[in-house]
């Protein structure tokens, strides 16, 4: 493994903080055995923030990621969302504070229907008792319809409702990843992480998908932050960058200032960041 | 005083055999995920095997049934299970288990109860073993090693160290010292780590993986023959293949496997003495009728306070 | 950029809510029309047909309304949950036993005798009723008790929590002492006869009046098909799934997967008890080795067959499995051993079940309220503008 060096947190630039902070990430850590795969993250994401997390293969974007949504518990550090402390929290009662998530390696429930999918999303807030349910009474029978309704919108704002019934097993890789984001939406999150939401798409797709995290970030009031590989995608839409390397924070900036670090240049060897 | 040594004999024979078997559910774990659930009938197999094969064996090299024959005969049924034990433990894996090898451990799950329900119930079959139980003609005398006095007057105490109770030692222990030696020191028992810490990463590294899992099924079936020649020679009466009685010995061997860390060889060794331990001094003091009960007792407190085992690592699923 | 508007797709997914629901009445009281219905059918039967105890097919009909009670209960845990338990026998044993205990010494307490007393829905067997009842509750404890490990295992070692879990359960009643047959003993017995509870030990416990009839039988499996149903139908049934096909991800969307699993369990053993009470009240005996794993094996294997979380598969396996065998009585020793080829054989070529995921109904071409395609070009993410208002 190559020798890192002890690199500050805040490499170059200060955090850039637009607004007031929504998120807040606190030199959180974790290692695994002898491996510290991420050491003293910090971040602040404003409301409706789009910030980008980048770094090489196995910088520790994803594990920031679990670390965030309760998968893994941090060894150290602290979050919060809004002033709502969540670390050491379970990963379901993080979701329903209001951070969601996709998934690097899409994670639908395959032998769901699509509308299923987000249904379940969406239940979050307002799960009736097993009483209610086995005795379909009406109250119980109205918020069904309602989840029912509010899936179908979301579908529709995407254009999967043709697909409500289909099993999501057998969407397309590309209706896969939009589902994920769906369902993500679903549970009406304050912060949206995206895990390489682009992986797999061809230019145009992702063209579009460039466009559309803007216009969800806008239209659900959400704060982004988006792990991606594709540095076009990162530069053009987001405010904020972080860049991970080896679990450590090599830089923070607006895209120009991370472009221009040499840091972070020799953390990618010069590649895909220098061809723009 | 001499009832607490006495128990712990006993304790130490029965938690030899209770590793030998727990290192079979650890190592398939260990490599392949899931419990195989066959591994039981296994050594239900080891044991009338060895009763079957005796009952062949020995009228027709002369013996009687009822006489105690040369140590060799001994040595020839426990080779012989083993080896036939070893067989059926590698067909099992290349025809039920191998074709799910990327199937979901639940589906492999059901599949290894299935096998042990073929198993148990085939051993049933008239014309295999039967659905009655039998009696092992007796290979070895068992007479007592020494006998160590202690205590004076009113108090004096009698210890008897049986042969049965150290052939059982004995054999459990350089069986469990030979397979230390096979996966810590060779070849091979690289490989076999190699692929229980990432099967992927050890195809990729050339090592072959099918072959390695055979490898494991037969290592682990012939200890559990072993384990089932070793029983029937302190236990002499065999239950019939289907009978409770083996359920709960499987049962508690991989409790004992899990109470070690499941997928640690030297975990299961450990475990094994443990259970037997909490067994055998629980039936002493508290009451025999509820020996099982202490055995699960046990594994759920462990599961509670320490899910990995004594000796096992946590694991982290990959997100 | 256009789409159809919320309001004519709301209307649509109105009508989708309403023809996929059973009952599609405003009052809450319609909801109990599944159930009454088939309780008019069990009563039916029950007048129309004879005797369990003079007809064999009569009887044959009754033991299968019981498994299926058994398979479906336990398909919740195992089909829709994805949960593995292996010891269902275990709640369907200490079900039949509390039940036994209350009827057999509830009748010798309060008749005199251990007879059955009354006649259709006379007082006797609304005694058999509750008694069923609390050996269904007192196992939904037990579930409780077996379900907590389930929060930090995963699948493979709840197996053998609950595989110990029902052999622990046959050790303890082998230990119990034998039944008080006389009256006035039992009158006069003091705690040292009755507590540990006499049950009749490894013999088993003989004796209990036999109530059970097709009403209760099928009045018992229509409740329980109704609950599996809507479980399966509802949110709370969608989450138990998402639990079963990824954790990590049914967690990520804030399910919490712990309390599903406990709930999977506790309403799997509450059926599994009530149907240990009627398999008891049907044979009027119970028996420690009832609870051991084979008796197990049984049901798991019906759930397996049938599929995954399907109503019907197992339902229909369950009738396939306990039918069959009472025909083919000649193969009694092999039956175990077809059992068990059928298991490996299953996984290795349709391992997701006979119907799979899919309930019978599913496989006709059913006519679905189609949503109206939107007129706008499908691309891979045309959000509306940020000026036009979501619901």
């Amino acid at each position: 493994m190559r020798n890192t060096p002890a690199a500050t947190p805040t490499a170059t630039g200060r955090p850039a903080i637009s607004s007031e902070t929504l998120l807040n990430i606190d030199a959180i850590g974790i290692s695994f055995g002898g491996l510290k795969a991420v050491q003293e993250f910090s971040l602040q994401l404003p409301a409706a923030g789009l910030f980008g997390l980048i770094g090489p293969n196995g910088a520790g974007k994803t594990t920031v990621f679990n670390l965030l949504t309760g998968v893994y518990q941090p060894d150290c550090g602290e979050i919060h969302l809004a002033s709502r402390r969540l670390s050491r929290r379970k990963p379901h009662e993080i979701t329903a504070a209001g951070i969601a998530r996709t998934f690097q390696n899409i994670r639908l429930f395959p032998d769901l229907s699509v509308l299923d999918n987000v249904r379940l999303a969406g239940q979050l807030h307002n799960q009736h008792g097993l009483l209610s349910t086995l005795l379909r009474t009406r109250s119980h029978r109205r918020e069904e319809q309602v989840l029912q309704e509010k899936a179908f919108d979301l579908l529709q704002v995407f254009e999967l409702q043709d697909r409500a019934y289909e099993l999501a097993s057998n969407l397309s890789y590309g209706h896969q990843r939009k589902l994920e984001i769906v369902r993500a939406l679903a549970t009406n999150p304050k912060v949206l992480l995206l895990d390489e939401p682009a992986a797999g798409l061809n230019p145009r797709e992702k063209k579009l998908l460039a466009h559309s995290i803007q216009q969800i970030r806008d239209r659900f009031q959400v704060a982004v932050l988006l792990i991606e590989h594709d540095m076009p995608l990162v530069m053009e839409i987001c405010e904020s960058i972080i860049v991970l390397d080896h679990g450590v924070t090599i830089c923070k900036g607006t895209p120009r200032e991370v472009q221009n670090d040499d840091r972070v240049i020799a953390a990618y060897l010069g590649s895909g960041l220098t061809d723009d | 005083m001499s009832d607490f040594a006495q128990t712990l004999i006993t304790a130490i024979a029965i938690g030899s055999l209770y590793a030998l078997i727990a290192l079979g559910y650890t190592m398939v774990y260990g490599i392949l995920k899931f419990i195989n659930f066959a591994h039981s009938d296994i050594v239900v197999l080891g044991a009338w095997s060895s009763y079957s094969l005796a009952v062949k064996l020995m009228p027709a090299l002369g013996y009687s049934l009822d006489a105690v024959p040369p140590i060799w005969v001994s040595v020839v049924i426990l080779i012989a299970a083993m080896v036939f034990c070893g067989a059926i433990g590698f067909s099992i894996e290349r025809l039920a288990y191998r074709p799910l090898r990327r199937a979901p451990r639940l589906n492999v799950l059901i599949t290894a109860i299935g096998v042990s329900l073929l198993l148990q119930n085939v051993g049933q079959l008239s014309f295999v073993f039967g659905a009655s139980p039998q009696d092992m003609p007796p290979l070895l005398s068992d007479r007592t090693l020494t006998t160590i006095t202690f205590g004076e007057g009113e108090s004096v105490h009698q210890l008897v160290i049986g042969l049965v109770d150290v052939v059982i030692f004995a054999t459990a222990t350089s069986l469990m010292l030979i397979m230390q030696y096979l996966v810590f020191h060779t070849k091979l028992g690289v490989a076999m780590r190699a692929v229980s810490f990432n099967t992927e990463t050890a195809a990729l590294m050339g090592i072959h993986v099918d072959r390695v899992v055979s490898f494991t099924f037969v290592l682990g079936s012939t200890l559990a023959a072993a384990a089932g020649f070793l029983i029937v020679m302190k236990y002499p009466s065999i239950s019939q293949p289907a009978h409770t009685i083996w359920v709960l010995l499987g049962l508690k061997a991989f409790v004992a496997a899990v109470i070690g860390g499941i997928g640690n060889v030297r975990g299961a060794v450990l475990g094994g003495f443990v259970i037997a331990f909490v067994e055998q001094f629980g039936a002493f003091y508290i009451s025999s009728s509820y020996r099982d009960v202490y055995v699960f007792a046990l594994l759920i407190l462990i599961l509670l306070v320490k899910p990995s085992g004594l000796l096992g690592s946590p694991l982290r699923e990959k997100v | 950029m256009s789409h159809s508007s919320p309001e004519t797709n709301a209307d649509i997914s109105n009508a989708e809510a309403m023809t996929s629901m059973p009952s599609r009445f405003g009052n809450a009281w319609t909801a109990l029309i599944p159930i009454a219905i088939g309780i008019a059918i069990a009563m039916l039967l029950h007048f129309l047909l004879p005797s369990p105890q003079k007809n064999y097919y009569v009887k044959v009909a009754q033991i299968t309304g019981i498994v299926i009670v058994l398979a479906v209960s336990l398909n919740i845990v195992n089909g829709m949950t994805g949960q593995f338990s292996i010891g269902h026998a275990g709640f369907m044993t200490l079900g039949g036993y509390m039940s036994a205990t209350i009827t057999y010494y509830g009748s010798m307490l309060l008749w005199g005798s251990t007879a059955k007393h009354g006649g259709f829905l006379g007082s006797g067997e609304w005694l058999f009723a509750a008694s069923c009842l609390a050996g269904g509750l007192f196992a939904a404890v037990a579930g409780y008790v077996v379900g907590l490990p389930s929060l930090r295992l995963r699948g493979d070692y709840l197996a053998i929590v609950t595989l110990g879990f029902g052999e622990i359960i046959r050790v303890v009643l082998q230990q119990t002492a034998k039944v008080i047959e006389d009256p006035d003993v039992l009158a006069n017995a003091g705690v040292a006869e009755l507590v540990p509870p006499p049950l009749g030990g490894s013999l088993g416990f003989s004796g209990i009046p036999k109530y059970t009839s097709l009403f209760w039988v099928y009045a018992i499996l229509t409740a329980t098909l109704v609950v599996a149903w809507r479980l399966k139908s509802s949110s709370i049934g969608r989450a138990m799934i998402s639990v079963r096909e990824d954790e990590i991800a049914a967690q990520a969307m804030g399910v919490n997967i712990a309390r599903k699993k406990v709930m999977a369990f506790v309403i799997a053993a509450f059926f599994a008890g009530i149907g240990g009470g009627l398999f008891a009240h049907s044979t009027g005996a119970v028996s420690p080795k009832d609870a051991g794993f084979q008796q197990s094996f049984d049901f798991v294997i019906m759930t397996v067959l049938g599929g995954r979380g399907s109503i019907s598969g197992v339902t229909i396996a369950a009738i396939l499995l306990t039918v069959l065998p009472e025909l083919l009585r000649d193969f009694e020793q092999y039956r175990l051993i077809i059992y068990a080829l059928l298991l490996v054989i299953m996984m290795l070529v349709r391992p997701q079940g006979l119907l799979g995921i899919h309930e019978i109904w599913d496989l006709w071409p059913r006519r679905r309220a189609t949503v109206p395609a939107p007129t706008a070009t499908s691309s891979v993410a045309s959000l509306p503008t940020p000026s036009q208002e979501l619901k």
